[in-house]
Formats: structure tokens, C-alpha cells, sequence
């Protein structure tokens, strides 16, 4: 075994292997996670590094049982920031336990989750097999909805119960969808596939039916009813990961087998942008109607993933200049959205247990009083709208140029209203917090490091965007069928 | 034709699967999909797979039917589950949505299973495997409609155990006893015993908070 694949399995195995060790005395300072921790997100980094003489890939014999995976740039780059975005949840956890009555026993279970959580996302971003991504998106699946419940409102549950029930089924359609695949093609590693399959009626189901359980799980328009509802008891920590790297782990593997197996389907490829496009402007305006802050901020996540779905359309049959403008602003806005949702979550998990309150109104005053906090949300919303400079708005920008480039004006007003509806409901919290002739509200004082991880995130959302030729030049290039 | 032991354990199969969905009994329902995880194990063997045979009786059989059992003997302090579903039926008004999916669902299959065997699919199976795949698809049909139709959370997951054996049958059916379907089989019972504890667990948890057993607010009072 060379020292790449080691470093793999070891980045697979560590947080588990933490989150078990943690299991029995849980964590309640940052310092301890963060020693602990650290280590992870440089291991990736090193491995993201050391790809500058071409991808990786491997297979792994379990008996007769072959297991393909491979590791380019955008799976190294994807590992990173899943790697990034766990430790600073797992910081803020540490800080959340302090500040929040959290029940012992439910808390200590947060941390093997998040590690199974971290070993499932790893699976999904290396696998090149059909079997290694069915067992990484379950594991992750089980684990999330783990997470999502541990507080267990019974709104929560009911939500999550209808969720899990759903998840459970969706995982039976995909199951379904790779015995038509084995069936007809007779195999299951994704470089074979490719090469074999042909986009007959069988692969169409076949994809149908995979895609059917993946929108499910990523919570796309009209199948994102479980989202909301849950994330309105969880706690921050959960939400900041769910919101930031769950829902977008069944996007990732939804556009790479779309391009391996129906890469022409071009009417397929419109129906998911058109659903995309309903999703940023229902999102959007649940997001401008919602009550309570956490509700505001998970329709915010149904809105954006919508903007995701976009690239499908944009990369089928278009040509190779859109298509790579299409392929770079979907990353970036993937990992923009990530870094600024999280610190979007942890900010509003910060405002509401400084005041106490759960809606909007309980937010007045709070400009004076929390402005580290406050401040984190207004940059993470900068990205959310996707103003200058952050990813936000340079992953517009190219879907922009993509759109007009392949005529699909449609796409066009999508973004533009969707920028526009996210700044009416950014606003308005920024509207209720600055509220000054409200009665001084009393606060609860917050550990500093849950103020200055939110803030880091949003910073290195906007930073991406400075800094996001780096990124987008280990990207592999766009392969136009 | 395919041997008369294969005939027959299809046969009882399909009947113990229809048992376990129509049954009002929970118990009973429950020890059905005990002896419906056994039946499973027995026909792996027959198809040649006695690890997974193994895998089967253990982690279907004894651990996920066990999961069912023990969340309805009740557990601590937690209140008992009661041993009969007494959840009303689904309006009547909302029969044909569930029928459609239970139609797309085995329509798309079917359709599929024709591309890919020809006009084989049409004529009564020949070999164990297609014998196993037509009893996949014969258990998913009701599977579906069971999931789809009934209230109680506890049959839901049965149904869904149900549903996820046609598709194992199916996937070997198609594909033969190869490793790699050896292997989606292993990871999917795993998925489902750990999807079943989850939500055996929640709805324990559920119950207790709210008294409920179903994902509706009160039962019959459909908004």
C-alpha cells in the first residue's frame, strides 16, 4: 500500500475513531477539539497538494469484491472543506454545550455521528463504484437524521420520522435503479460504466429512479417539506453541517452520474433546472415570510441548492465554452454556500440563544448589544446574495456569462429574482435588529469562540471568492461529451 | 423449468409477505417477518449464496424482526405501544394517488425487465434466477401499497422491510449471485436494520411525548 491510499483510509477512519473515543467524556472545550482535530482538515490539504502530477485511483479487494476510488481535484478540494466545516462545527459544539442546556446523553452521542458523518462524505467524494456511493450516502443519510433528532421536539420527530421514512424508500429506489444498471450493463465501477453504457430506455429509468431517491436526500423543490421543519429544533452546530454539506453530497453524486450515463438528455436536464428555478423562488419567498430566524435560515438553503440544479441544463449539450463556465461557478457556489450557510446557521444559533427569543421580533436591539454576531450574519449574507467579492457573487457571475452564451435566458431572470428576493429576507432581519427604541433586552453571555468560528466562516466565504482562481485551477476541466 | 423447492419457497414467500402487510395483529405481523427473514435466508441458499444466507438470517431475521419485537414489549419507562393497529384507514379520496404509485413503480420495472430479458419476462420462469426476480417484483407491488396505504409507523417499516427484500430478490434475480450483488445486498440489509432501529426509536419517543403511532396529528382528523 503506498503512502497516498494509507493517508486515505486514515483520513476515512480518524473521526470515527475520535467520535467513539469522545463517546465516553465528551468534549466541552474548544482547545481540547481543536488539538484533537486539526490534524484532519491537513491531511486533506496535503493530499489536495500532492495531486499536482494527476489524479489518484485505487482498488480495494474485499474477497472477490472489488472497490474502485479515485481522488482528483474537485473530490480532494470537496474532502477538504468537509474537513474544515466538521472541525469548525465539532468547535462550536464544544462552546454550544456551555452555553445551552443540552441534555448529557444526547450530546455525547453528537460526536461518533459527526464522525460517521465525516467518513460517509469522505466515501461519497472518492468513490468510483456504484456500491462504495450506496454505502456512503446511507451512512451518511442514518447518521445526519441521527443528528437532526437528537433534541427531539415533536414536531421534530414527526418531521424527521417522515423524512427518514421517505430516506428509506429513496435508498430502496436507488438500489432498484443500479440492479436495473448491473442487469443490463453487468457492472458497477463508473469508469467501466461509462465506457459501456448506452443511454437506452433501461439507463433512463435506471437514472429516473436514482434521481427520484437523490432530490429527496438533497431536498430539492417540490421534495424539500422535511427540511424546514427539522431544522427548527435541531441544534446549531447540526444545522450549520446539515445545511452546509448533507444536502449537497446527493447533489454531487446526482450531476456526476447525470453526466456519466444521460449526458444528452436534454429534456431531462431542463425539467431538473426548471425545478431548480422553482425552488429559488419558493424558497425565497418562504425564506421573506418565515416567523422564527432558524426557519428563515433552512428556506434560505432550500432557495440556494435551487441555484445548484442549474448546472444541469447549462452542461448538457451546450458546448465546451459554456459548459466550463457552467462546471466553475456550480463549485464555487457549492463551496461558497457551504462556508457562508454554516456561519449563516451558527450566527443565527448565536443571536437566539444570546436573547432567548425564537422569531424575528425577539431579535430588537440586538445591533448594539451582539455586533460580532450580527456582523457574521451580514457577511454571510453577502455571499448568500452573491454581492461583490465574495464566491457568492463570482459563481453568479459565471452562470451569468454561462446563460447568455448558450441563449437559456430563462436562467437569467432566475438569478436575478433570486438575488433579489435573498436581499428582502436578509433585510429583514437586519431591519428587526437594528431596532433601537425596543426595551434593552437581557442576554446571555456567549463563549467567544462560538463568535469568532461563525465569523472565520464568513470571511473565508468572501476570501473564496478574492481567492478563487486557486481553487478553480485544481479543478479538473469539464469533460464535454 | 426451475426446480420444484424454488417453486414452492417462492410460493410461501409471497404468502408470508402478504400476511405480514394485511395483518392488524402487530405481533403477529411481526413474528410473520421473522419467518418471512428465515424464508429469505433459505432461498440465498438455494440461489447459492450461503454467506449471504447467513448475513440474511442474522441481520433480517433475528436483528431487524428482533428490533420490531422488542419496540412493541416496550422498553424502561417508555409506555407500551398498543398491540393492535387501531388506526383508521386512508380516505378513500387519495386511493387512486396511491395506486398510480404503486403502478409507476411496477410499471417502470416491468417495462425495464422487458427491455432487458426480451419476451423471456412473459413466460413463466424458467431458472431459479428469474424465478427470483419475478417474486421481487411480485413482493414490491403490495410492498408499495402497504407503505403508501397504512398509517401505523411500525407497519410502515415492515412495509419497507418487504419492499427492500423484492428489490434484493430482483437485484440478484438480474444480475446472479455475483460478489458485487452480494455486496449491495449486505449493505442494504445493514441500511435497513439500522433504518429500522432508528425509526423504532423515534416512534417509541414519538409516543411517548405525544401518544401518537402515525405521522397524522389526530387520528381520522385528516387537515
Amino acid at each position: 500500500m503506498n503512502p497516498t491510499s494509507f493517508h486515505v483510509l486514515w483520513l476515512l477512519c480518524a473521526p470515527p475513531a475520535l467520535g467513539l473515543l469522545t463517546l465516553v467524556r465528551p468534549p466541552r472545550h474548544g482547545a481540547l477539539v481543536l488539538l484533537a482535530g486539526l490534524p484532519l482538515p491537513l491531511v486533506a490539504l496535503w493530499l489536495l497538494l500532492g495531486l499536482d502530477t494527476g489524479p489518484l485511483a485505487g482498488q480495494l479487494a474485499l474477497g472477490p469484491l472489488l472497490l474502485h476510488w479515485r481522488l482528483d481535484g474537485l473530490a480532494a478540494l470537496l474532502w477538504l472543506l468537509t474537513m474544515v466545516l466538521l472541525l469548525a462545527s465539532a468547535l462550536y459544539a464544544a462552546g454550544y454545550a456551555r452555553a445551552a442546556p443540552l441534555d448529557a446523553r444526547a450530546y455525547a452521542w453528537l460526536w461518533p455521528l459527526l464522525g460517521g458523518l465525516a467518513t460517509g462524505l469522505g466515501l461519497i467524494w472518492i468513490a468510483a463504484d456504484l456500491l462504495l456511493l450506496y454505502a456512503g450516502l446511507e451512512l451518511m443519510g442514518l447518521c445526519a437524521v441521527g443528528m437532526l433528532l437528537l433534541p427531539g421536539s415533536v414536531a421534530a420527530l414527526t418531521a424527521g420520522l417522515r423524512y427518514l421514512l421517505f430516506a428509506l424508500v429513496g435508498s430502496l429506489t436507488w438500489l432498484l435503479g443500479i440492479a436495473l444498471l448491473l442487469g443490463a450493463w453487468g457492472r458497477l465501477d463508473l469508469a467501466g460504466l461509462a465506457a459501456v453504457a448506452q443511454p437506452d430506455p433501461v439507463t433512463a429509468i435506471a437514472v429516473a429512479l436514482l434521481a427520484s431517491g437523490l432530490l429527496l436526500k438533497a431536498s430539492i423543490f417540490p421534495l424539500h417539506g422535511w427540511l424546514v421543519p427539522v431544522h427548527g429544533s435541531a441544534w446549531t452546530p447540526v444545522s450549520a453541517i446539515h445545511g452546509a454539506l448533507v444536502v449537497k453530497a446527493s447533489f454531487f453524486i446526482l450531476l456526476l452520474l447525470w453526466r456519466l450515463l444521460l449526458p444528452d438528455a436534454i429534456a431531462g436536464a431542463l425539467a431538473l433546472g426548471a425545478l431548480g428555478s422553482l425552488a429559488v423562488l419558493w424558497g425565497g419567498v418562504q425564506a421573506w415570510r418565515a416567523a422564527g430566524l432558524k426557519e428563515l435560515v433552512a428556506w434560505s438553503t432550500v432557495g440556494q441548492l435551487g441555484y445548484l440544479m442549474l448546472a444541469f441544463p447549462l452542461l448538457a449539450g451546450t458546448g465546451a465554452a459554456v459548459a466550463a463556465l457552467a462546471w466553475q461557478a456550480t463549485w464555487l457556489q457549492l463551496a461558497g454556500h457551504a462556508l457562508a450557510k454554516s456561519a449563516m446557521f451558527m450566527a443565527a444559533g448565536n443571536l437566539l440563544l444570546a436573547t432567548g427569543a425564537t422569531r424575528l421580533e425577539g431579535l430588537t436591539g440586538t445591533s448594539r448589544r451582539l455586533p460580532l454576531s450580527l456582523l457574521t450574519f451580514g457577511l454571510a449574507a453577502v455571499t448568500l446574495m452573491g454581492l461583490p467579492p465574495s464566491a457568492g457573487f463570482t459563481a453568479k457571475w459565471l452562470w451569468l456569462q454561462a446563460s447568455l452564451a448558450a441563449g437559456q435566458w430563462a436562467w437569467v431572470a432566475v438569478l436575478g429574482l433570486g438575488t433579489l428576493l435573498s436581499a428582502a429576507y436578509v433585510f429583514r432581519v437586519l431591519r428587526c435588529s437594528f431596532v433601537e427604541d425596543a426595551p434593552e433586552p437581557v442576554l446571555r453571555g456567549l463563549p467567544l469562540g462560538m463568535e469568532l468560528v461563525a465569523l472565520a466562516l464568513a470571511l473565508a466565504a468572501i476570501g473564496l471568492g478574492l481567492a478563487a482562481a486557486w481553487p478553480l485551477a485544481l479543478l479538473p476541466p469539464v469533460s464535454v461529451p | 423449468m426451475a426446480p420444484a423447492a424454488a417453486w414452492g419457497l417462492a410460493g410461501l414467500l409471497l404468502l408470508v409477505a402478504g400476511f405480514c402487510l394485511v395483518e392488524r395483529q402487530l405481533w403477529r405481523a411481526c413474528q410473520g417477518f421473522v419467518a418471512f427473514g428465515l424464508l429469505m435466508a433459505l432461498a440465498w441458499l438455494l440461489l447459492g449464496a450461503p454467506w449471504l444466507a447467513l448475513a440474511e438470517a442474522l441481520l433480517g431475521a433475528v436483528l431487524t424482526g428482533g428490533t420490531l419485537l422488542w419496540t412493541l414489549r416496550g422498553r424502561g419507562a417508555l409506555p407500551r405501544l398498543a398491540l393492535r393497529d387501531e388506526t383508521p384507514r386512508r380516505a378513500r379520496v387519495t386511493a387512486p394517488l396511491r395506486w398510480l404509485l404503486m403502478l409507476a413503480w411496477l410499471g417502470l420495472t416491468g417495462f425495464a425487465l422487458l427491455r432487458l430479458l426480451g419476451l423471456e419476462a412473459l413466460t413463466p420462469p424458467a431458472s431459479a434466477t428469474t424465478l427470483s426476480a419475478a417474486t421481487g417484483v411480485l413482493i414490491m407491488g403490495p410492498a408499495v401499497w402497504g407503505f403508501a396505504t397504512q398509517r401505523h409507523l411500525l407497519r410502515r417499516l415492515l412495509a419497507f422491510n418487504l419492499l427492500g427484500s423484492g428489490v434484493f430478490l430482483l437485484l440478484a434475480g438480474l444480475a446472479g449471485p455475483v460478489a458485487e450483488v452480494q455486496g449491495l445486498i449486505l449493505v442494504g440489509l445493514v441500511v435497513a436494520l439500522l433504518g429500522s432501529v432508528l425509526g423504532a426509536a423515534l416512534l417509541l419517543r414519538l409516543h411517548a411525548a405525544a401518544g401518537l403511532v402515525s405521522l397524522e396529528p389526530a387520528a381520522g382528523a385528516d387537515p
